[in-house]
């Protein structure tokens, strides 16, 4: 019973880091910026959600909407005012890296001086648990990520399959300067490939505020685990980095069995270390160019 | 006031052998680890462990950090040999989070999150060290110890041979370096240089515990680095003492709320990083860009 109680929550918890790690994913897919700022996005979402709905006492779907447009502008934003000039003026890994690690310090302190350092939980009844059968305790909310998770993974899959701006956005990943010939801006669909992977964030966000709690150093761990999902998955597959997502959740909550909730975060570390040292192009990515 | 200079100059010493054994490994070896802070803890650990259970003499401690972090850190070049970019990024974090989970939950060697608390005083000679005049001659001892290493490392053909493999590993291999041994020696190198900074500030604090030796660390390192200008002598001293004077400056600033200081001044660490590379991506000491700054090194390292 212990272990399907740690199934269920372990596909809760895969469920988010599937969907922010399908934003990281989809970014640095498309742009080949290592956007390591987007743990920020997830504690925006999270925070003005809280903002709204639990200190302003605002319907949640208006909460829900402000989040996603207040993430979406400071994805969009910060490819805008912080990347695009780093990438013209020197265009490396490491620059915009550094760059990325500078946004995300400073969001996540910005958060601190203004919500406290503590925990704050989104209150909601749907994430009271429900009992299943005797001993196993389901909340509505596990239900809700893996619906969301679900919906989010089959529209972008369209999305990216079907439409005229997907397939562009694929296409930059393969090679900018043929979009640019074909006569579609590389800088308009870099901003788009921001807004949507911020987006993805918003509802894993919320999610866990409620389910877990937010505090300011969630961002990074979230950051943490969606980079391993993205490298473990295979660079470039969204499916891989679903995929991924959904096994690290497992994989942190199934340790739990086995080893104290000290070492869980350290079984995800060990799984990317293998997978680097062992298969760096993950499951489902290409060939690794050096 | 004066003994207030006095520690945080101990502590400059300290983040600057940390500063300078990192840009050892991001300037001149194109490694960007986000792991440094776990061979400084490496070091700390081993230094509390040798001067509790074996000998409390500098010198025992210190080759028994470097032995120790520089085999340890063979478990970074393995992923430095095989990866690069992102991927090495990535699986340098990776160690990092391990490394601070063994170092929280070892509780017979590292004394578990409560850290290791009355460490006895080394001695030089027979000579302890107690007060933070002795302290500060260490660390800048330390400091020029390790200066001095790395400048004539970089000087020999082991050096120029790094900084043809930062530049183009193709072109190094083809000119028939071995390029696997001499980036795994540069990865030794530098954490068992890193360890040293270890030694030194677990013996000034006689207390160590895992907080000083988390990812935040290993960032505000990086921050150290790039904020000096990588791929410079100087540069990652420059960074290192600017870094840890702008909390005590911050600490002046009127009106501040004592409480949030610590908040302000990593919101301010951030600024400074985007800013510095969007306009000055080579750091305060290096030329304007960064290839300009590493061109500027192979030349004075010529």
């Amino acid at each position: 019973m212990l272990l399907l109680q740690l199934l269920i929550n372990g596909i809760q918890l895969g469920a988010l880091y599937a969907l922010t790690a399908g934003g990281f994913s989809l970014i640095f897919g498309a742009t080949r910026i290592f956007h390591f700022a987007h743990g920020a996005a997830f504690m925006i979402a999270g925070y003005a959600f809280y903002e709204i709905y639990d200190k302003l006492h605002l319907p949640w779907y208006l909460a829900l909407i402000v989040s996603a447009l207040v993430t979406v502008a400071f994805g969009v934003l910060l490819d805008r005012l912080v990347y695009t000039p780093i990438k013209r003026h020197e265009n490396s890994f490491f620059t915009l890296f550094a760059g990325a690690f500078g946004v995300g310090i400073i969001v996540q302190n910005m958060i601190g001086f203004f919500f406290g350092r503590g925990f704050v939980a989104i209150s909601t009844p749907l994430s009271k648990g429900v009992p299943l059968l005797p001993g196993l305790y389901v909340s509505p909310l596990a239900g809700i990520a893996v619906v969301v998770a679900l919906l989010a993974f089959f529209g972008l899959h369209a999305f990216l399959s079907r439409s005229h701006t997907g397939m562009a956005l694929r296409a930059l990943a393969d090679s900018p300067e043929l979009v640019r010939a074909y006569g579609m801006s590389p800088q308009k669909l870099s901003q788009t490939a921001f807004a949507l992977g911020s987006l993805l964030v918003v509802p894993a966000a919320i999610l866990s505020g409620a389910s877990a709690g937010l505090n300011p150093s969630v961002g990074s761990h979230v950051m943490l685990i969606s980079l391993a999902a993205t490298i473990v998955g295979g660079v470039g597959s969204l499916r891989g980095a679903a995929f991924a997502g959904l096994l690290l959740g497992l994989a942190e909550s199934l340790a739990l069995a086995w080893f104290s909730s000290q070492w869980s975060e350290a079984v995800v570390f060990v799984v990317l270390f293998l997978f680097i040292l062992f298969r760096p192009s993950g499951f489902f990515g290409r060939a690794l160019v050096h | 006031m004066f003994a207030y200079l006095l520690n945080l100059s101990v502590l400059i010493c300290v983040n600057a052998i940390l500063a300078m054994t990192l840009n050892f490994l991001m300037g001149y070896a194109g490694i960007f680890s986000l792991a440094h802070a776990v061979f400084f803890g490496v070091g700390a650990y081993t230094a509390a462990f040798v001067s509790m259970h074996f000998s409390d003499s500098l010198f025992v401690c210190t080759a028994a950090a470097m032995i120790i972090s520089g085999a340890l850190s063979l478990a970074l070049a393995l992923p430095a040999l095989r990866v690069r970019g992102e991927y090495f990024v990535a699986a340098s974090l990776g160690l990092q989070m391990l490394a601070v989970t063994v170092f929280s939950e070892w509780r017979s060697v590292t004394g578990g999150l409560g850290g290791i608390t009355n460490i006895p005083a080394v001695k030089v000679f027979g000579v302890p060290i107690e007060t933070a005049n002795g302290f500060f001659a260490l660390g800048v001892g330390y400091l020029i110890a390790v200066a001095l290493i790395i400048v004539v490392l970089l000087r020999s053909s082991f050096g120029r041979n790094l900084q043809a493999i930062r530049d183009s590993e193709s072109a190094a291999y083809a000119l028939g370096k071995n390029v696997s041994a001499i980036k795994t020696l540069s990865v030794v190198v530098s954490a068992a240089l890193a360890s040293s900074a270890g030694v030194v500030y677990t013996f000034y604090l006689s207390f160590i515990n895992v907080e000083g030796f988390t990812l935040d660390l290993s960032v505000l390192l990086m921050a150290m680095v790039i904020i000096g200008g990588t791929g410079s002598l100087l540069g990652p001293i420059v960074g290192a003492a600017l870094l840890m004077l702008l909390p005590a400056g911050l600490s002046f600033v009127p009106g501040l709320p004592q409480a949030e200081v610590g908040l302000v001044q990593q919101a301010v660490y951030g600024l400074v990083m985007v800013l510095l590379m969007i306009y000055r991506p080579g750091g305060i000491v290096g030329g304007g860009s960064r290839k300009l700054a590493a061109s500027a090194a192979v030349k004075g390292a010529r």
